[in-house]
């Protein structure tokens, strides 16, 4: 009798203005397809069916509605979160899930959705203790004007001035602006500890080499005295980068491809070998692959790809992933994941200086991480008068 | 009084649901617990909720209210201000539905059935809606009776002026810097300041406010 077989939906852009790391985060899932493909004990076969919107935000809803509309109960895809947010309506219209395998600024939880890629207490939060506590408490904000960055220096400004530091200044881009001339001359006549960078794509590569050259310019040893911390730099970023400014920046991740395991040994190996040409795996791959590797355990186990069964038997699955054990959270639909710090090298790697002794359970609401009051935009001005 | 901080994390909030429909609100629920509140349905006899007093103690209760339900609200305050942050609950959209929920002071709503995705989004503007609106209340009740001690900072000027023949500025300006070393407002001072001088009686504010007006005239 034949294997029976399931449709699963890859949703991933291939181009734009981040094609690189959505590409990586395809090979990814790519990666888990073959695996699972290739071993004989799932008694099923998951195939994969590839929509590319090309970086285009209308494309995302078009193409989910294609693939539901076909029957495909489960789609694995989406980085940025407008695309998310887009695509979610449908999802619950069809009652079906997304699998969404990006970090990402967190305050959601739907039904229709598996996250398996970090929430903010994984990476965020992690990183202003480690800036904190090493770097210094005067930040640079650099971010492309969307909710990623608006969000996580939020986060950055409630958390430094828990701790007494500050932010001098947060200058927001368009998606793809790389002209940065202006704000790198305000960020060296301001000197700050560090930079906040949540630029993305395009923009954050032009950024990284514009900002390594100003400093070289006036003498300055950006990666000692100005350092730039990011919670969304990748590996294949780091090629985009390329060797001129690649290294010693700091980045908060669940995953580095040099986390010394047998499992991510073999991870990396596996996705070497299939995607020789690149991009170079990610964090957000891994989570992709993650994700993949979940539904299959999850359908292996509810004999069915029906997403009420696979709803029911998902807090039960637990694997053994590349970043270590990877689990999810029955009531936010969250992944139990491992946060780390890295700075990168001049082999297009990140050297792990942190890592958390266990997977943290994750808090999309930081309810448990942020205090009950928001911040004040501005500190009160007092001086003494007598 | 300044503005309120705004409140972005509801840990430890309680949440006092009251419906008939659970079906509709079960994502209200599930997304509650997420942001770390506990949940509560108070009975609802004869068409009628009574909250216990223990309810509105210690600031972090937060009611959610079924518009179609057309119950009544018994609270220990008669008043037209509620005490805890009311979020409504639509289902039907009619105009009388909606008024109940505003007379009952509700500051958010969430349609009916409840979707998890708008959850925080109502909790967030109703509460701090809910505590921005108390603040202006007290700022405007502080208001007002200032606004009532200005008959004494009139009095207490022309008073000043007779017994040191300074000017009105002066006198005003002697009047306010002895408020402050004595830290009340200038109004309440002047009114301290009138009680204490020999003779002086409670001014009667209706012949006051009769004689103002006719002089005006």
């Amino acid at each position: 009798m034949a294997a029976k077989r399931y449709r699963i939906g890859v949703l991933f852009s291939n181009s734009g203005p981040y094609g690189v790391v959505s590409g990586s985060m395809r090979n990814g899932a790519l990666l888990a397809f073959d695996e699972i493909s290739r071993n004989g004990a799932y008694g099923f076969e998951l195939e994969p069916v590839a929509a590319d919107p090309a970086g285009d935000p209308a494309r995302y809803s078009q193409l989910s509605a294609a693939l539901l509309g076909e029957g495909i109960r489960h789609v694995v895809g989406c980085y940025t979160s407008s695309s998310r947010k887009d695509v979610i309506p449908l999802f619950e219209k069809y009652d079906t899930l997304l699998w969404y395998p990006s970090h990402y600024e967190g305050f959601e939880s739907s039904t229709n959705v598996v996250y398996t890629g970090a929430a903010p207490n994984q990476h965020i939060i992690p990183l202003i203790e480690y800036l904190a506590g090493h770097m210094g408490k005067r930040a640079y904000c650099v971010g492309s004007n969307y909710i990623w960055s608006w969000e996580n220096n939020r986060i950055l400004r409630e958390g430094l001035s828990a701790a007494g530091g500050s932010i001098i200044a947060e200058r927001y881009f368009a998606v793809g602006e790389t002209d940065h001339s202006q704000v790198i001359q305000a960020i060296l006549e301001t000197r700050p500890d560090f930079v906040f960078n949540t630029l993305i794509g395009t923009s954050a590569y032009h950024f990284f080499r514009d900002f390594r050259a100003a400093c070289m310019a006036r003498g300055i040893d950006q990666v000692r005295e100005i350092p730039i911390a990011s919670c969304s730099l990748s590996e294949p970023e780091l090629d985009e980068i390329g060797p001129g400014a690649m290294d010693g920046h700091i980045s908060s991740s669940v995953y580095f491809s040099t986390i010394a395991s047998e499992t991510n040994r073999r991870f990396v190996e596996a996705y070497g070998r299939l995607f020789p040409s690149g991009p170079s795996v990610s964090a957000d791959a891994e989570a992709s692959y993650v994700a993949v590797r979940l539904l299959a355990a999850s359908i292996a186990s509810a004999g069915s790809d029906d997403v009420d069964a696979v709803r029911q038997v998902l807090a039960q699955q637990r694997i053994e992933a590349p970043q270590g054990p990877v689990w999810i959270d029955g009531q936010t639909s969250h992944a139990y994941l491992t946060p780390r710090i890295g700075r990168s090298n001049m082999s297009g790697g990140f050297d792990v200086v942190l890592a958390a002794r266990q997977p943290v359970k994750p808090d999309p609401y930081l309810v448990q991480a942020t205090p009950r009051y928001a911040a004040h935009p501005r500190r009160p001005k007092l001086k003494l008068v007598q | 009084m300044t503005e309120p901080r705004i409140i972005q994390n509801f840990v430890g909030y309680r949440a006092i649901i009251i419906t008939d429909a659970r079906a509709a609100v079960s994502q209200l629920e599930s997304t509650l617990s997420k942001l770390g509140l506990s949940i509560s349905h108070p009975d609802i006899e004869s068409g009628c909720v009574q909250l216990r007093e223990d309810v509105f103690t210690g600031d972090q209760a937060v009611l959610f209210i079924d518009s179609d339900m057309n119950v009544a609200i018994d609270t220990p305050s008669h008043d037209r201000m509620p005490q805890v942050p009311v979020i409504g609950i639509v289902g039907v959209e009619a105009p009388s539905r909606l008024k109940s929920l505003m007379r009952l002071g509700a500051t958010a709503t969430l349609r009916k059935p409840v979707h998890g995705g708008s959850v925080y989004s109502a909790l967030f503007v109703g509460v701090n809606e809910f505590r921005y609106r108390r603040v202006l209340t007290v700022q405007l009740e502080e208001q007002e009776r200032r606004r009532r001690g200005r008959r004494y900072l009139m009095k207490a000027i022309v008073t000043v002026m007779k017994s040191t023949g300074c000017d009105e500025d002066a006198a005003y300006d002697r009047l306010r810097r002895e408020s402050m070393r004595q830290r009340q407002s200038v109004e309440d001072y002047c009114e301290s300041f009138m009680r204490s001088l020999p003779g002086a009686h409670e001014p009667d504010s209706k012949v006051q406010g009769m004689t103002c007006a006719e002089k005006s005239k």
